[in-house]
Protein backbone atom coordinates (compact mmCIF):
# COMPACT_ATOMS: atom_id res chain seq x y z
CA UNK A 1 0.00 0.00 0.00
CA UNK A 2 1.05 3.47 -0.75
CA UNK A 3 1.64 5.83 2.05
CA UNK A 4 3.59 5.66 5.10
CA UNK A 5 2.51 6.99 8.97
CA UNK A 6 3.83 9.76 10.14
CA UNK A 7 3.23 10.49 13.53
CA UNK A 8 3.34 14.27 13.10
CA UNK A 9 1.33 14.46 10.12
CA UNK A 10 -1.94 14.94 12.28
CA UNK A 11 -5.39 13.47 10.38
CA UNK A 12 -6.76 16.78 9.54
CA UNK A 13 -3.31 17.05 7.07
CA UNK A 14 -4.59 13.43 5.53
CA UNK A 15 -8.06 14.61 4.99
CA UNK A 16 -6.80 17.49 3.45
CA UNK A 17 -4.15 15.76 1.38
CA UNK A 18 -7.28 13.16 0.25
CA UNK A 19 -9.61 15.60 -1.40
CA UNK A 20 -7.24 15.84 -4.08
CA UNK A 21 -5.32 12.34 -3.84
CA UNK A 22 -8.23 9.82 -2.56
CA UNK A 23 -6.36 6.73 -1.83
CA UNK A 24 -4.16 9.16 1.08
CA UNK A 25 -7.45 8.42 2.95
CA UNK A 26 -6.49 4.36 3.57
CA UNK A 27 -3.89 6.41 6.09
CA UNK A 28 -7.50 7.44 8.38
CA UNK A 29 -8.41 3.77 7.97
CA UNK A 30 -4.53 2.73 9.00
CA UNK A 31 -5.03 4.63 11.97
CA UNK A 32 -8.45 4.22 13.77
CA UNK A 33 -9.70 1.13 11.61
CA UNK A 34 -8.33 -1.25 14.91
CA UNK A 35 -9.91 0.49 17.75
CA UNK A 36 -12.99 1.56 16.15
CA UNK A 37 -13.48 -2.43 15.27
CA UNK A 38 -12.86 -3.82 18.38
CA UNK A 39 -15.16 -0.88 19.60
CA UNK A 40 -18.05 -2.32 17.21
CA UNK A 41 -17.26 -5.54 17.69
CA UNK A 42 -17.81 -4.97 21.58
CA UNK A 43 -21.20 -3.57 21.06
CA UNK A 44 -22.39 -5.75 18.07
CA UNK A 45 -20.27 -8.46 17.82
CA UNK A 46 -17.96 -9.48 14.78
CA UNK A 47 -20.40 -9.89 12.02
CA UNK A 48 -22.44 -6.72 12.43
CA UNK A 49 -18.84 -5.05 12.98
CA UNK A 50 -17.50 -5.62 9.63
CA UNK A 51 -20.18 -4.01 7.79
CA UNK A 52 -20.41 -1.37 9.81
CA UNK A 53 -16.38 -0.43 10.06
CA UNK A 54 -16.56 -0.70 6.11
CA UNK A 55 -19.69 1.63 6.06
CA UNK A 56 -18.19 4.08 8.39
CA UNK A 57 -14.88 4.63 6.50
CA UNK A 58 -16.91 4.74 3.33
CA UNK A 59 -19.62 7.23 4.32
CA UNK A 60 -16.37 8.94 6.12
CA UNK A 61 -14.25 9.42 3.18
CA UNK A 62 -17.53 10.32 1.03
CA UNK A 63 -17.80 12.78 3.65
CA UNK A 64 -14.19 14.54 3.63
CA UNK A 65 -14.88 17.47 2.16
CA UNK A 66 -17.40 18.55 5.24
CA UNK A 67 -14.65 17.86 8.24
CA UNK A 68 -13.61 20.60 9.98
CA UNK A 69 -10.05 20.90 9.56
CA UNK A 70 -9.29 22.62 12.76
CA UNK A 71 -9.82 19.45 14.14
CA UNK A 72 -6.55 17.55 14.19
CA UNK A 73 -7.62 14.38 15.59
CA UNK A 74 -10.70 12.66 13.62
CA UNK A 75 -11.55 10.27 16.20
CA UNK A 76 -14.42 11.78 17.54
CA UNK A 77 -15.51 12.36 14.22
CA UNK A 78 -15.03 8.48 13.26
CA UNK A 79 -16.70 7.21 16.10
CA UNK A 80 -19.58 9.56 15.73
CA UNK A 81 -19.98 8.63 11.93
CA UNK A 82 -20.00 4.45 13.26
CA UNK A 83 -22.50 5.65 15.83
CA UNK A 84 -24.87 7.09 13.26
CA UNK A 85 -24.34 3.64 11.41
CA UNK A 86 -24.85 1.37 14.45
CA UNK A 87 -28.17 2.71 15.28
CA UNK A 88 -29.95 0.34 12.32
CA UNK A 89 -28.37 -2.35 14.36
CA UNK A 90 -30.29 -1.36 17.72
CA UNK A 91 -32.40 -4.36 17.58
CA UNK A 92 -29.39 -6.78 17.24
CA UNK A 93 -27.57 -5.19 20.50
CA UNK A 94 -30.42 -5.21 22.58
CA UNK A 95 -31.10 -8.97 21.47
CA UNK A 96 -27.32 -9.71 22.40
CA UNK A 97 -27.99 -8.18 25.47
CA UNK A 98 -30.97 -10.13 26.50
CA UNK A 99 -28.95 -13.75 25.91
CA UNK A 100 -26.51 -12.70 28.15
CA UNK A 101 -28.83 -11.48 30.40
CA UNK A 102 -31.27 -14.35 30.17
CA UNK A 103 -28.51 -17.54 29.66
CA UNK A 104 -25.47 -15.74 30.86
CA UNK A 105 -23.84 -16.55 26.96
CA UNK A 106 -22.64 -14.18 25.18
CA UNK A 107 -23.33 -14.25 21.74
CA UNK A 108 -20.75 -11.26 20.92
CA UNK A 109 -18.09 -13.11 22.61
CA UNK A 110 -18.91 -16.61 22.00
CA UNK A 111 -16.40 -16.56 18.99
CA UNK A 112 -13.33 -15.46 21.61
CA UNK A 113 -14.15 -18.10 23.46
CA UNK A 114 -10.63 -19.42 24.17
CA UNK A 115 -9.91 -15.91 25.39
CA UNK A 116 -13.13 -15.63 27.80
CA UNK A 117 -13.14 -16.25 31.24
CA UNK A 118 -15.53 -18.97 32.05
CA UNK A 119 -16.12 -17.20 35.78
CA UNK A 120 -16.78 -14.21 34.11
CA UNK A 121 -20.27 -15.20 32.44
CA UNK A 122 -21.05 -16.97 34.76
CA UNK A 123 -21.49 -13.90 36.96
CA UNK A 124 -24.55 -12.95 38.23
CA UNK A 125 -23.65 -9.29 37.88
CA UNK A 126 -22.82 -9.61 34.51
CA UNK A 127 -25.74 -10.60 33.69
CA UNK A 128 -27.57 -8.33 34.90
CA UNK A 129 -25.06 -5.41 33.69
CA UNK A 130 -26.33 -6.78 30.50
CA UNK A 131 -29.81 -6.40 30.96
CA UNK A 132 -29.49 -3.12 32.64
CA UNK A 133 -27.28 -2.04 29.41
CA UNK A 134 -30.04 -3.23 27.32
CA UNK A 135 -32.46 -1.02 28.95
CA UNK A 136 -31.01 2.28 28.87
CA UNK A 137 -32.29 4.52 26.26
CA UNK A 138 -29.85 3.92 22.90
CA UNK A 139 -28.03 8.07 23.42
CA UNK A 140 -27.29 7.49 26.93
CA UNK A 141 -25.66 3.53 26.03
CA UNK A 142 -23.91 5.54 23.46
CA UNK A 143 -22.25 8.59 25.41
CA UNK A 144 -21.71 5.42 28.40
CA UNK A 145 -19.79 3.21 26.03
CA UNK A 146 -18.04 5.79 24.22
CA UNK A 147 -16.57 6.62 27.36
CA UNK A 148 -16.27 3.36 29.06
CA UNK A 149 -15.11 1.41 26.30
CA UNK A 150 -14.28 3.69 23.28
CA UNK A 151 -12.02 5.44 25.47
CA UNK A 152 -13.10 8.98 24.37
CA UNK A 153 -13.07 11.65 26.71
CA UNK A 154 -16.58 13.78 27.37
CA UNK A 155 -15.53 16.44 25.18
CA UNK A 156 -14.84 13.93 22.22
CA UNK A 157 -17.82 12.02 23.05
CA UNK A 158 -20.06 14.92 23.16
CA UNK A 159 -18.21 15.75 19.23
CA UNK A 160 -18.55 12.47 18.27
CA UNK A 161 -22.79 12.62 19.57
CA UNK A 162 -23.26 16.19 18.27
CA UNK A 163 -24.47 16.99 21.26
CA UNK A 164 -23.24 19.63 23.85
CA UNK A 165 -20.97 18.91 26.54
CA UNK A 166 -23.49 19.00 29.16
CA UNK A 167 -25.74 17.16 27.69
CA UNK A 168 -23.07 13.89 27.68
CA UNK A 169 -22.54 14.63 31.27
CA UNK A 170 -26.34 13.98 32.36
CA UNK A 171 -26.24 10.98 29.94
CA UNK A 172 -23.83 8.81 31.92
CA UNK A 173 -24.52 10.34 35.04
CA UNK A 174 -28.09 9.09 34.70
CA UNK A 175 -26.87 5.85 32.60
CA UNK A 176 -24.36 5.41 35.81
CA UNK A 177 -27.24 5.58 38.00
CA UNK A 178 -29.54 3.44 36.26
CA UNK A 179 -27.08 0.42 36.26
CA UNK A 180 -26.20 0.74 40.13
CA UNK A 181 -29.63 0.52 40.89
CA UNK A 182 -30.25 -2.35 37.74
CA UNK A 183 -27.10 -4.25 39.97
CA UNK A 184 -28.39 -4.14 43.35
CA UNK A 185 -26.36 -1.14 44.59
CA UNK A 186 -23.13 -2.13 43.29
CA UNK A 187 -21.35 0.33 42.04
CA UNK A 188 -21.03 -0.55 37.80
CA UNK A 189 -17.95 1.79 37.82
CA UNK A 190 -16.20 0.92 40.94
CA UNK A 191 -13.22 -1.26 40.79
CA UNK A 192 -13.52 -5.11 41.23
CA UNK A 193 -11.47 -6.17 44.01
CA UNK A 194 -8.54 -8.18 42.24
CA UNK A 195 -9.19 -11.41 43.43
CA UNK A 196 -11.87 -11.89 41.31
CA UNK A 197 -10.41 -11.02 37.91
CA UNK A 198 -8.31 -13.47 36.24
CA UNK A 199 -6.58 -12.04 33.59
CA UNK B 1 -11.14 -2.40 35.69
CA UNK B 2 -14.60 -1.73 36.98
CA UNK B 3 -17.46 -3.70 35.91
CA UNK B 4 -18.50 -2.19 33.01
CA UNK B 5 -14.66 -1.47 31.61
CA UNK B 6 -14.33 -5.79 32.16
CA UNK B 7 -17.67 -6.33 30.21
CA UNK B 8 -16.56 -7.89 27.09
CA UNK B 9 -12.88 -7.01 27.29
CA UNK B 10 -12.51 -10.50 25.77
CA UNK B 11 -13.22 -8.76 22.51
CA UNK B 12 -9.26 -8.64 21.11
CA UNK B 13 -8.37 -5.85 18.46
CA UNK B 14 -9.28 -7.62 15.26
CA UNK B 15 -6.18 -9.16 13.41
CA UNK B 16 -4.43 -8.07 10.51
CA UNK B 17 -5.95 -10.01 7.81
CA UNK B 18 -9.51 -9.03 8.94
CA UNK B 19 -8.51 -5.19 8.76
CA UNK B 20 -6.47 -5.97 5.44
CA UNK B 21 -9.45 -7.10 4.04
CA UNK B 22 -11.76 -4.12 5.18
CA UNK B 23 -8.98 -1.46 3.75
CA UNK B 24 -8.98 -3.52 0.38
CA UNK B 25 -12.79 -2.80 0.40
CA UNK B 26 -12.43 0.28 1.02
CA UNK B 27 -9.62 1.29 -1.45
CA UNK B 28 -11.98 -0.32 -3.85
CA UNK B 29 -14.80 1.31 -2.77
CA UNK B 30 -12.38 4.83 -3.11
CA UNK B 31 -11.64 3.74 -6.30
CA UNK B 32 -15.04 3.27 -8.10
CA UNK B 33 -16.27 6.20 -6.25
CA UNK B 34 -13.69 8.43 -7.96
CA UNK B 35 -14.62 7.33 -11.23
CA UNK B 36 -18.45 7.33 -10.05
CA UNK B 37 -18.17 10.79 -8.64
CA UNK B 38 -17.13 12.63 -11.30
CA UNK B 39 -12.84 12.62 -10.79
CA UNK B 40 -10.72 10.77 -12.93
CA UNK B 41 -7.81 8.78 -11.81
CA UNK B 42 -5.79 12.16 -11.39
CA UNK B 43 -8.92 13.33 -9.06
CA UNK B 44 -9.44 16.06 -11.94
CA UNK B 45 -12.72 16.99 -12.59
CA UNK B 46 -14.71 14.35 -14.57
CA UNK B 47 -18.25 15.21 -15.91
CA UNK B 48 -19.84 11.98 -15.54
CA UNK B 49 -20.75 9.68 -18.91
CA UNK B 50 -17.70 11.92 -20.26
CA UNK B 51 -13.82 11.35 -21.17
CA UNK B 52 -11.32 13.79 -20.42
CA UNK B 53 -12.09 15.84 -23.63
CA UNK B 54 -15.61 15.83 -22.86
CA UNK B 55 -16.55 13.54 -25.17
CA UNK B 56 -19.50 11.03 -24.50
CA UNK B 57 -18.13 7.84 -23.28
CA UNK B 58 -19.88 4.30 -23.35
CA UNK B 59 -19.75 2.17 -20.87
CA UNK B 60 -17.37 -0.16 -20.99
CA UNK B 61 -15.41 1.74 -23.72
CA UNK B 62 -11.96 3.51 -23.12
CA UNK B 63 -11.16 6.84 -24.23
CA UNK B 64 -10.77 5.90 -27.59
CA UNK B 65 -14.12 4.02 -27.85
CA UNK B 66 -12.51 0.50 -27.90
CA UNK B 67 -13.55 -2.01 -25.65
CA UNK B 68 -12.36 -0.96 -22.42
CA UNK B 69 -10.30 -4.13 -20.65
CA UNK B 70 -9.17 -4.80 -17.64
CA UNK B 71 -5.30 -5.04 -17.12
CA UNK B 72 -3.73 -3.82 -19.89
CA UNK B 73 -0.71 -1.95 -19.52
CA UNK B 74 0.67 0.74 -21.41
CA UNK B 75 1.87 -1.59 -24.63
CA UNK B 76 -1.54 -2.39 -24.45
CA UNK B 77 -0.59 -6.11 -23.18
CA UNK B 78 -3.82 -7.68 -21.26
CA UNK B 79 -4.67 -11.45 -20.66
CA UNK B 80 -7.36 -14.18 -20.10
CA UNK B 81 -7.53 -18.50 -20.11
CA UNK B 82 -9.15 -21.63 -20.90
CA UNK B 83 -12.14 -23.12 -19.79
CA UNK B 84 -11.25 -25.83 -17.00
CA UNK B 85 -12.90 -26.75 -13.37
CA UNK B 86 -10.95 -28.41 -10.50
CA UNK B 87 -9.62 -31.53 -11.78
CA UNK B 88 -10.85 -34.92 -9.96
CA UNK B 89 -8.88 -36.28 -7.32
CA UNK B 90 -7.44 -38.87 -8.48
CA UNK B 91 -6.69 -38.28 -11.86
CA UNK B 92 -7.62 -41.85 -12.89
CA UNK B 93 -11.41 -40.84 -11.93
CA UNK B 94 -11.85 -38.22 -13.94
CA UNK B 95 -13.11 -40.61 -16.85
CA UNK B 96 -16.97 -38.86 -17.19
CA UNK B 97 -18.48 -39.42 -20.14
CA UNK B 98 -21.22 -36.88 -20.89
CA UNK B 99 -19.90 -34.88 -23.21
CA UNK B 100 -21.08 -32.15 -25.91
CA UNK B 101 -20.75 -33.70 -28.84
CA UNK B 102 -19.98 -30.31 -30.71
CA UNK B 103 -17.15 -30.53 -28.18
CA UNK B 104 -16.43 -33.72 -28.54
CA UNK B 105 -13.17 -34.43 -31.24
CA UNK B 106 -12.15 -37.80 -32.27
CA UNK B 107 -12.76 -39.68 -29.14
CA UNK B 108 -11.07 -36.76 -27.02
CA UNK B 109 -13.08 -35.29 -24.56
CA UNK B 110 -11.46 -31.57 -24.49
CA UNK B 111 -11.98 -28.22 -23.02
CA UNK B 112 -15.40 -27.01 -21.23
CA UNK B 113 -16.94 -30.64 -21.69
CA UNK B 114 -14.01 -32.41 -19.63
CA UNK B 115 -14.08 -29.98 -17.67
CA UNK B 116 -17.60 -30.11 -16.52
CA UNK B 117 -17.49 -33.89 -16.71
CA UNK B 118 -14.24 -33.91 -14.00
CA UNK B 119 -16.26 -31.26 -11.93
CA UNK B 120 -19.13 -33.24 -11.53
CA UNK B 121 -17.07 -36.13 -11.14
CA UNK B 122 -14.93 -33.84 -8.04
CA UNK B 123 -19.02 -33.57 -6.75
CA UNK B 124 -19.88 -37.07 -7.08
CA UNK B 125 -16.78 -38.78 -5.03
CA UNK B 126 -17.22 -36.14 -2.30
CA UNK B 127 -18.71 -37.32 0.62
CA UNK B 128 -22.00 -35.44 1.53
CA UNK B 129 -21.22 -33.94 4.61
CA UNK B 130 -18.13 -31.76 4.77
CA UNK B 131 -15.54 -33.49 7.68
CA UNK B 132 -15.38 -31.98 10.47
CA UNK B 133 -12.25 -30.39 10.91
CA UNK B 134 -13.06 -26.86 9.32
CA UNK B 135 -9.69 -25.19 8.12
CA UNK B 136 -8.68 -21.98 9.30
CA UNK B 137 -6.88 -19.57 7.54
CA UNK B 138 -3.20 -19.55 8.18
CA UNK B 139 -0.76 -16.42 7.80
CA UNK B 140 -0.48 -16.03 4.34
CA UNK B 141 3.11 -16.99 2.84
CA UNK B 142 2.96 -16.13 -0.76
CA UNK B 143 4.39 -12.50 -1.23
CA UNK B 144 3.56 -12.92 -5.00
CA UNK B 145 -0.04 -13.49 -3.46
CA UNK B 146 0.09 -11.02 -1.23
CA UNK B 147 1.58 -8.56 -3.42
CA UNK B 148 -1.14 -8.99 -6.06
CA UNK B 149 -3.82 -8.82 -3.24
CA UNK B 150 -2.56 -5.61 -2.77
CA UNK B 151 -2.63 -4.42 -6.25
CA UNK B 152 -5.94 -5.73 -7.17
CA UNK B 153 -7.59 -2.35 -6.31
CA UNK B 154 -5.25 -0.25 -8.48
CA UNK B 155 -6.68 -1.22 -11.95
CA UNK B 156 -9.85 0.54 -13.95
CA UNK B 157 -12.80 -1.34 -12.65
CA UNK B 158 -15.14 -3.12 -15.18
CA UNK B 159 -18.52 -3.23 -13.93
CA UNK B 160 -20.64 -5.37 -15.83
CA UNK B 161 -24.74 -5.37 -15.82
CA UNK B 162 -27.10 -8.48 -15.45
CA UNK B 163 -27.92 -9.11 -18.93
CA UNK B 164 -24.51 -8.60 -20.28
CA UNK B 165 -21.48 -10.59 -21.04
CA UNK B 166 -17.93 -10.43 -19.85
CA UNK B 167 -15.44 -11.68 -23.31
CA UNK B 168 -12.27 -13.48 -22.39
CA UNK B 169 -9.71 -13.36 -25.24
CA UNK B 170 -6.71 -16.03 -24.20
CA UNK B 171 -4.19 -18.48 -25.60
CA UNK B 172 -4.45 -21.91 -24.77
CA UNK B 173 -2.30 -24.67 -24.76
CA UNK B 174 -3.35 -28.30 -23.24
CA UNK B 175 -2.87 -31.72 -22.94
CA UNK B 176 -5.14 -33.96 -25.69
CA UNK B 177 -4.85 -37.87 -24.62
CA UNK B 178 -7.20 -40.44 -26.21
CA UNK B 179 -7.36 -42.81 -28.61
CA UNK B 180 -6.05 -42.78 -32.89
CA UNK B 181 -8.85 -44.28 -34.77
CA UNK B 182 -6.93 -47.12 -35.04
CA UNK B 183 -7.61 -47.88 -31.39
CA UNK B 184 -3.49 -46.62 -30.46
CA UNK B 185 -2.96 -44.05 -27.44
CA UNK B 186 -2.09 -40.98 -28.91
CA UNK B 187 -0.83 -37.95 -26.99
CA UNK B 188 -0.23 -34.26 -28.03
CA UNK B 189 -0.61 -30.85 -26.86
CA UNK B 190 -3.47 -28.83 -28.10
CA UNK B 191 -2.93 -25.13 -28.58
CA UNK B 192 -5.63 -22.56 -29.23
CA UNK B 193 -6.46 -19.09 -29.47
CA UNK B 194 -10.16 -18.92 -27.50
CA UNK B 195 -12.53 -16.16 -27.39
CA UNK B 196 -15.48 -16.87 -24.75
CA UNK B 197 -18.35 -14.78 -23.88
CA UNK B 198 -19.90 -15.96 -20.54
CA UNK B 199 -23.42 -13.99 -19.51
CA UNK B 200 -22.57 -12.19 -16.38
CA UNK B 201 -25.42 -14.07 -14.88
CA UNK B 202 -26.08 -17.67 -15.38
CA UNK B 203 -23.92 -20.76 -16.07
CA UNK B 204 -21.83 -21.75 -18.93
CA UNK B 205 -24.80 -22.79 -20.88
CA UNK B 206 -25.51 -19.50 -21.92
CA UNK B 207 -22.20 -18.85 -22.95
CA UNK B 208 -20.81 -18.74 -26.47
CA UNK B 209 -16.98 -19.54 -28.14
CA UNK B 210 -15.18 -19.02 -31.09
CA UNK B 211 -11.73 -20.44 -31.64
CA UNK B 212 -8.87 -20.51 -33.94
CA UNK B 213 -6.99 -24.42 -33.29
CA UNK B 214 -3.66 -23.53 -33.54
CA UNK B 215 -0.50 -26.02 -34.83
CA UNK B 216 -0.52 -28.81 -32.31
CA UNK B 217 2.79 -29.62 -30.27
CA UNK B 218 4.10 -32.75 -29.72
CA UNK B 219 3.98 -34.71 -26.44
CA UNK B 220 7.68 -35.21 -25.70
CA UNK B 221 8.62 -38.61 -26.71
CA UNK B 222 4.89 -39.25 -28.71
CA UNK B 223 4.30 -38.79 -32.62
CA UNK B 224 1.36 -35.61 -33.18
CA UNK B 225 -1.55 -38.18 -34.83
CA UNK B 226 -3.09 -36.82 -37.76
CA UNK B 227 -6.21 -35.81 -36.05
CA UNK B 228 -4.18 -33.73 -34.11
CA UNK B 229 -4.65 -31.29 -37.67
CA UNK B 230 -7.95 -32.38 -38.57
CA UNK B 231 -9.39 -29.07 -36.85
CA UNK B 232 -6.82 -25.93 -37.85
CA UNK B 233 -8.13 -22.95 -38.24
CA UNK B 234 -11.31 -21.15 -37.22
CA UNK B 235 -14.52 -22.28 -35.52
CA UNK B 236 -17.81 -20.60 -34.37
CA UNK B 237 -18.85 -18.51 -33.05
CA UNK B 238 -20.87 -21.52 -31.14
CA UNK B 239 -22.90 -22.73 -28.08
CA UNK B 240 -20.09 -22.73 -25.49
CA UNK B 241 -21.91 -25.89 -23.62
CA UNK B 242 -24.59 -28.34 -23.71
CA UNK B 243 -24.57 -28.39 -19.88
CA UNK B 244 -22.82 -26.81 -17.11
CA UNK B 245 -24.06 -29.01 -13.42
CA UNK B 246 -21.26 -28.04 -11.52
CA UNK B 247 -21.92 -27.68 -7.68
CA UNK B 248 -23.06 -24.31 -6.89
CA UNK B 249 -19.80 -23.53 -4.90
CA UNK B 250 -17.70 -24.15 -7.70
CA UNK B 251 -19.77 -21.23 -10.08
CA UNK B 252 -17.25 -18.57 -11.11
CA UNK B 253 -20.07 -16.74 -13.12
CA UNK B 254 -20.25 -12.93 -12.22
CA UNK B 255 -23.13 -12.56 -10.47
CA UNK B 256 -21.89 -15.82 -7.94
CA UNK B 257 -18.66 -14.19 -7.88
CA UNK B 258 -19.47 -11.08 -6.92
CA UNK B 259 -21.59 -12.44 -3.55
CA UNK B 260 -18.50 -14.10 -2.12
CA UNK B 261 -16.87 -13.13 0.65
CA UNK B 262 -14.33 -10.29 0.63
CA UNK B 263 -13.04 -11.26 4.06
CA UNK B 264 -9.86 -13.55 2.91
CA UNK B 265 -10.71 -15.79 5.78
CA UNK B 266 -14.14 -16.32 4.68
CA UNK B 267 -12.61 -17.22 0.76
CA UNK B 268 -10.19 -19.57 2.64
CA UNK B 269 -13.25 -21.37 3.74
CA UNK B 270 -15.32 -21.48 0.10
CA UNK B 271 -11.78 -22.41 -1.32
CA UNK B 272 -11.97 -25.63 1.13
CA UNK B 273 -15.68 -26.09 0.62
CA UNK B 274 -16.39 -29.92 1.38
CA UNK B 275 -12.45 -30.34 1.67
CA UNK B 276 -10.67 -31.34 4.45
CA UNK B 277 -7.27 -31.54 6.05
CA UNK B 278 -5.27 -33.44 3.47
CA UNK B 279 -2.45 -32.27 1.08
CA UNK B 280 -5.04 -33.41 -1.79
CA UNK B 281 -7.29 -30.93 -0.16
CA UNK B 282 -4.55 -28.68 -0.86
CA UNK B 283 -4.34 -29.57 -4.03
CA UNK B 284 -7.82 -29.39 -4.84
CA UNK B 285 -8.32 -25.58 -2.84
CA UNK B 286 -5.14 -24.79 -5.23
CA UNK B 287 -6.83 -25.80 -8.43
CA UNK B 288 -10.21 -24.01 -7.69
CA UNK B 289 -8.29 -20.62 -7.16
CA UNK B 290 -7.69 -21.50 -10.99
CA UNK B 291 -11.25 -21.76 -11.48
CA UNK B 292 -11.72 -18.53 -10.31
CA UNK B 293 -8.96 -16.95 -12.03
CA UNK B 294 -10.20 -18.49 -15.73
CA UNK B 295 -12.33 -17.10 -18.02
CA UNK B 296 -13.67 -15.19 -14.76
CA UNK B 297 -13.81 -11.94 -13.62
CA UNK B 298 -14.20 -10.31 -9.95
CA UNK B 299 -14.58 -7.19 -8.32
CA UNK B 300 -11.71 -5.64 -6.73
CA UNK B 301 -12.32 -6.65 -3.47
CA UNK B 302 -13.42 -10.44 -4.40
CA UNK B 303 -10.37 -10.78 -6.01
CA UNK B 304 -8.04 -9.01 -3.28
CA UNK B 305 -9.79 -11.58 -1.05
CA UNK B 306 -8.79 -14.45 -3.36
CA UNK B 307 -5.55 -13.47 -3.64
CA UNK B 308 -5.02 -13.51 0.30
CA UNK B 309 -6.65 -16.66 0.90
CA UNK B 310 -4.89 -18.57 -1.47
CA UNK B 311 -1.35 -17.29 -0.78
CA UNK B 312 -2.67 -19.27 2.41
CA UNK B 313 -2.95 -22.72 1.06
CA UNK B 314 -0.23 -25.03 2.15
CA UNK B 315 3.01 -25.30 0.27
CA UNK B 316 2.46 -22.45 -2.26
CA UNK B 317 5.58 -21.26 -3.67
CA UNK B 318 7.25 -18.70 -6.02
CA UNK B 319 8.87 -18.88 -9.37
CA UNK B 320 11.23 -16.20 -10.17
CA UNK B 321 10.54 -17.16 -13.59
CA UNK B 322 7.50 -18.11 -15.73
CA UNK B 323 6.25 -17.63 -18.51
CA UNK B 324 3.11 -17.46 -20.17
CA UNK B 325 1.08 -18.82 -23.34
CA UNK B 326 1.68 -15.80 -25.04
CA UNK B 327 5.27 -15.10 -24.03
CA UNK B 328 5.08 -12.59 -21.14
CA UNK B 329 7.12 -13.27 -18.62
CA UNK B 330 6.81 -13.19 -15.07
CA UNK B 331 6.91 -13.95 -11.47
CA UNK B 332 4.61 -17.02 -10.39
CA UNK B 333 2.92 -18.33 -7.39
CA UNK B 334 2.90 -21.87 -7.53
CA UNK B 335 2.18 -25.42 -5.49
CA UNK B 336 3.39 -28.94 -6.61
CA UNK B 337 0.57 -31.70 -7.36
CA UNK B 338 2.30 -34.76 -6.13
CA UNK B 339 -0.29 -36.94 -7.29
CA UNK B 340 -0.12 -35.78 -10.88
CA UNK B 341 3.94 -34.91 -10.94
CA UNK B 342 3.57 -31.30 -11.93
CA UNK B 343 3.68 -27.93 -10.06
CA UNK B 344 0.35 -25.99 -11.19
CA UNK B 345 1.97 -21.95 -11.37
CA UNK B 346 -0.23 -18.63 -11.75
CA UNK B 347 1.74 -16.03 -13.08
CA UNK B 348 1.79 -12.22 -12.68
CA UNK B 349 3.44 -9.40 -14.25
CA UNK B 350 6.38 -8.62 -12.03
CA UNK B 351 5.69 -4.83 -12.17
CA UNK B 352 1.77 -4.69 -11.82
CA UNK B 353 1.38 -7.98 -10.07
CA UNK B 354 -2.00 -8.48 -12.60
CA UNK B 355 -2.75 -11.95 -13.42
CA UNK B 356 -1.23 -12.61 -16.50
CA UNK B 357 -1.95 -16.27 -17.19
CA UNK B 358 -1.41 -20.38 -15.74
CA UNK B 359 0.63 -23.10 -16.50
CA UNK B 360 1.86 -26.45 -15.23
CA UNK B 361 5.45 -28.08 -15.35
CA UNK B 362 6.63 -31.42 -14.76
CA UNK B 363 8.16 -32.31 -11.67
CA UNK B 364 7.52 -36.21 -11.52
CA UNK B 365 8.29 -38.01 -14.79
CA UNK B 366 7.12 -40.85 -13.61
CA UNK B 367 3.80 -39.48 -12.67
CA UNK B 368 3.61 -36.95 -15.52
CA UNK B 369 4.85 -39.22 -18.15
CA UNK B 370 7.37 -36.30 -19.69
CA UNK B 371 10.59 -35.27 -18.45
CA UNK B 372 10.97 -32.90 -15.88
CA UNK B 373 10.50 -29.21 -17.11
CA UNK B 374 8.30 -29.84 -19.91
CA UNK B 375 5.37 -27.38 -19.88
CA UNK B 376 1.95 -29.69 -20.52
CA UNK B 377 -0.70 -26.72 -19.87
CA UNK B 378 -0.49 -22.93 -20.82
CA UNK B 379 -2.68 -19.91 -20.80
CA UNK B 380 -2.86 -15.89 -21.29
CA UNK B 381 -5.18 -14.23 -20.62
CA UNK B 382 -5.54 -11.65 -23.12
CA UNK B 383 -8.45 -9.72 -22.44
CA UNK B 384 -11.62 -9.27 -20.32
CA UNK B 385 -14.18 -7.02 -21.82
CA UNK B 386 -17.57 -6.41 -21.37
CA UNK B 387 -20.19 -6.86 -24.73
CA UNK B 388 -24.14 -5.79 -24.32
CA UNK B 389 -24.64 -8.97 -26.57
CA UNK B 390 -23.12 -12.02 -27.47
CA UNK B 391 -21.66 -12.74 -31.13
CA UNK B 392 -24.86 -12.39 -33.68
CA UNK B 393 -26.70 -15.19 -34.63
CA UNK B 394 -25.77 -14.42 -38.13
CA UNK B 395 -22.19 -15.78 -36.86
CA UNK B 396 -23.07 -18.67 -35.29
CA UNK B 397 -22.76 -22.14 -36.09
Amino acid sequence: MSGTSRAEVDDASCIERSRRDPEVFAEVFRRHAADITRYVTRRLGEDAADDVVAETFLAAFRQRDGYDLSRPSARPWLYGIATNLMRRHVRTEVRQLRVVERTGADPVTASFAERSDERLSAEASRRRLAGALAALPKGHRDALLLVAWGGLSYAEAAEALGVRLGTVQSRINRARGRLRAELGGINPSATVSEESVCE
Amino acid sequence: MTRLERFRSEVPQPDPDRLRANEDRLLAAIAQDARRLGQDEEGRPRRFGQDEEGRPRRFGQDAEGRPRRFGQDAEGRPRRAPFRLPRPAQGAQGRARRTASRLRRFGLVTGLAAALAAGAVVVATRRADPPAVIRTMPAAASEVLTRAAQNATRTPELHPEPGQFLVYESRTMDPATGEDRDRRPMRYLSRAVRKVWLPVDGDATGGFIEEEVLEPKPWPGWPIPPEARENLGRHGPSKLADFDDRAEFLRNDYAYVSRLPTDPRKMYEHLYTQLGNTRQDDTDAWDRVRGLLTEAYLPAAQRAALFRAAAAIPGVVTVEHAVDAAGRAGIAAARVDPVLGQRQEYIFDRETYLYLGERSVVTDAARAGAPVGTVLTSSAQLSVSVADHGPSAAARD
